[in-house]
């Protein structure tokens, strides 16, 4: 009796013994999974490689927060704050005897944000990368979804800049969504009219438009977060002039900025919307519903009219696509 | 009296930096006939970089000793350290620590050597950038050397040495406006006003044009190998200034627009009184290596 009651406890004990190993060996199973994840993530939803190119990431990874993103720009954090930057995540790359690459990866508030941040900068060729991208002087820069991407090297080299495209290219195969573009870029005029494409800028405040475009040191066109604005400039026969385009929440806050525009940049043109300014070209405004087009540097009046009609047209036919929708 | 708007028509027709000087109240090329009144120093030497792109510390250090005893005329460089620092100072040098383009190590290892050299005690000198609110040195300092290399910045048009005092108030961010014009003002806080004893601009890799807040592309940046010294922070800028100009109007073969003009150099000498921004006003003296000296 007393053996089958010990021989019923060891059991017991064994039972248990091995129901504590497998536990043990699931949670530290399941354990290194969830780390090594962690390891593997940029941010909750995106995965990056952890090697391209021959490039291996250095298993370290930085994170900024809107407040604390200043201390990587070292006072640039304003530009992306501007276009709802939600977080970024740094990774280094390192192989022997190369420059490290350094891979950024910027979340923005929308994909609209994503493309206003890339198209701020842009001046480079496209290769191809993302939903748009450029690449020169050893920086590789590109957009897709919400997201905003930069990858640079610390040197430079064949190598290494194919290392940094081969790693683009990685990148924005991780990011599944696409994300649209700015719907008021496709309301301005085209190439037939001299259209310089990469001199196309999603604005979202006055003092990201001065930067590209000086207007004035005063906030004139009242833009905001919740404006949206686009800047083009045009080229023909070596005449360059610029296209504003902006659109307000309501018909009032267009109207409201439009007399601003003409209280403070024209008011010698009596109340006229079209003006010849010192430097002999025209600058001529006009608001249409809930948006303003300026055209500023036209070689003649009849170039400054010429484009915000072409203007007017698209956003005419814009007007009824949405009808027809 | 209502705020006279500038706007883009301020600028057209006439040259942009007569508008600007115009804007600010300043009656330049009237003064232009005054007498110079800031000296500032641009000593240059082709080995200081090598072709790997390693500095050679021992160089650099000759360098910044000729450029203050020139700049200070005095018959050797421990005389003019001595001039500019006492022993009994507290001795903070404000560095630059952007990781694309810090100022490089030899250069603060350079500066930090002759504050020694002159006597401050090693517990009473202190290098940093971002740090010098928290740093107890830079709080209590007596005397402040600024050093930082000069390249163009997304907000001010140029980081310069103006520029590198931003991290003196807790909200750097409020300088910004109106392409940084208030900058000038930090250099009236106590925290620094009558402090800075030399201004060191490094132009030994500088980057003469940028585009937007990334702002460091390696087309953009020449090995240049020299230093612009003075004590006159407004025309230390000035000077720089000018040679990231001329060095794109040789490069694009026009001067290629900035973010911004660098109109916070005029507006600390005109609206903040803190040196002399005209060129006229400023006397040059140039050292070393003149090959495509630019200025």
């Amino acid at each position: 009796m007393m053996r089958c009651i010990k021989r019923a406890i060891h059991k017991g004990i064994y039972t248990r013994i091995w129901a504590c190993f497998v536990i043990m060996v699931w949670i530290f199973t399941v354990a290194e999974i969830v780390e090594g994840e962690q390891k593997g993530k940029m941010n909750p939803e995106i995965s990056l490689p952890a090697e391209a190119a021959g490039w291996t990431w250095d298993g370290k990874e930085m994170r900024y927060s809107s407040k604390t993103l200043f201390e990587y720009m070292n006072g640039a954090a304003e530009l992306y704050l501007a276009y709802g930057f939600q977080g970024l995540t740094v990774r280094k790359y390192e192989k022997s005897s190369q420059p490290t690459i350094t891979v950024e990866l910027y979340e923005m508030a929308s994909s609209e944000d994503a493309y206003g941040l890339f198209s701020f900068e842009r001046q480079d060729e496209a290769v191809g990368i993302g939903r748009g991208s450029e690449f020169g002087g050893g920086l590789l820069r590109f957009w897709k979804g919400k997201y905003f991407v930069g990858i640079y090297a610390d040197g430079g080299g064949v190598e290494a800049e194919s290392a940094i495209l081969t790693m683009g290219k990685a990148t924005a195969d991780l990011i599944q969504e696409m994300g649209p573009e700015p719907e008021l870029v496709d309301l301005i005029p085209g190439k037939d009219l001299g259209l310089v494409d990469r001199s196309i800028r999603y604005l979202k405040s006055h003092i990201l438009l001065n930067q590209r475009f000086f207007i004035a040191h005063r906030n004139i066109l009242n833009l905001s977060r919740r404006t949206e604005a686009v800047l083009a400039q045009y080229t023909r026969e070596k005449q360059k002039t610029h296209l504003l385009l902006i659109r307000y929440p309501s018909v009032k806050e267009a109207t409201d900025a439009y007399q601003s525009f003409l209280g403070a940049y024209l008011p010698d043109a009596g109340g006229k919307e079209l003006l010849k300014t010192e430097d002999q070209k025209w600058t001529m405004a006009r608001q249409r519903s809930e948006v303003v087009v300026v055209v500023f540097g036209a070689p003649t009046a009849a170039d400054a009219e010429a484009l915000v009609k072409a203007t007017e047209e698209k956003l005419r036919r814009g007007r009824h696509q949405e009808n027809k929708e | 009296m209502e705020e006279k708007i500038i706007t883009r028509r301020d600028f057209l027709g006439v040259a942009a930096r007569t508008a600007v000087a115009a804007t600010l109240g300043a009656g330049i090329m009237g003064e232009a006939k005054a007498e110079p009144t800031a000296r500032v120093v641009l000593i240059r030497n082709a080995e200081v970089v090598g072709s790997d792109g390693k500095v050679r510390g021992e160089i650099l250090q000759s360098m910044l000793d000729e450029a203050v005893r020139s700049l200070l005329e005095t018959k050797d460089s421990p005389e003019a350290w001595q001039a500019l620092i006492k022993s009994s100072d507290i001795v903070g040098i404000k560095t630059n620590s952007w990781n694309r383009m810090p100022t490089p190590k030899e250069l603060e290892a350079a500066i930090k050597r002759r504050v020694l050299d002159v006597g401050v005690a090693e517990k009473n000198v202190d290098i940093d950038d971002r740090g010098v609110l928290q740093n107890q040195v830079f709080l209590k300092a007596t005397a402040l050397i600024n050093v930082r290399p000069l390249r163009t910045h997304h907000w001010s048009g140029v980081g310069t040495c103006l520029k590198n005092y931003i991290m003196f108030v807790p909200d750097p961010s409020s300088y910004h406006d109106e392409g940084c014009s208030p900058l000038g003002k930090i250099w009236t806080y106590p925290i620094v006003k009558g402090k800075t004893r030399l201004n060191i601009l490094c132009a030994l890799t500088p980057q003469f044009y940028g585009r937007g807040a990334s702002f460091f592309d390696t087309r953009y940046v020449w090995p240049y190998k020299g230093l612009i010294v003075g004590t006159d922070p407004v025309a230390v800028d000035a000077i720089g200034a000018h040679l990231l100009e001329a060095k794109r109007i040789a490069f694009f073969g026009e001067d290629r627009a900035l973010d911004v003009p660098p109109i916070h150099i005029v507006a600390a000498d005109k609206t903040y009184h803190v040196g002399i921004s005209d060129l006229n006003r400023i006397q040059l003296i140039k050292l070393g290596w003149a090959d495509e000296l630019l200025i």
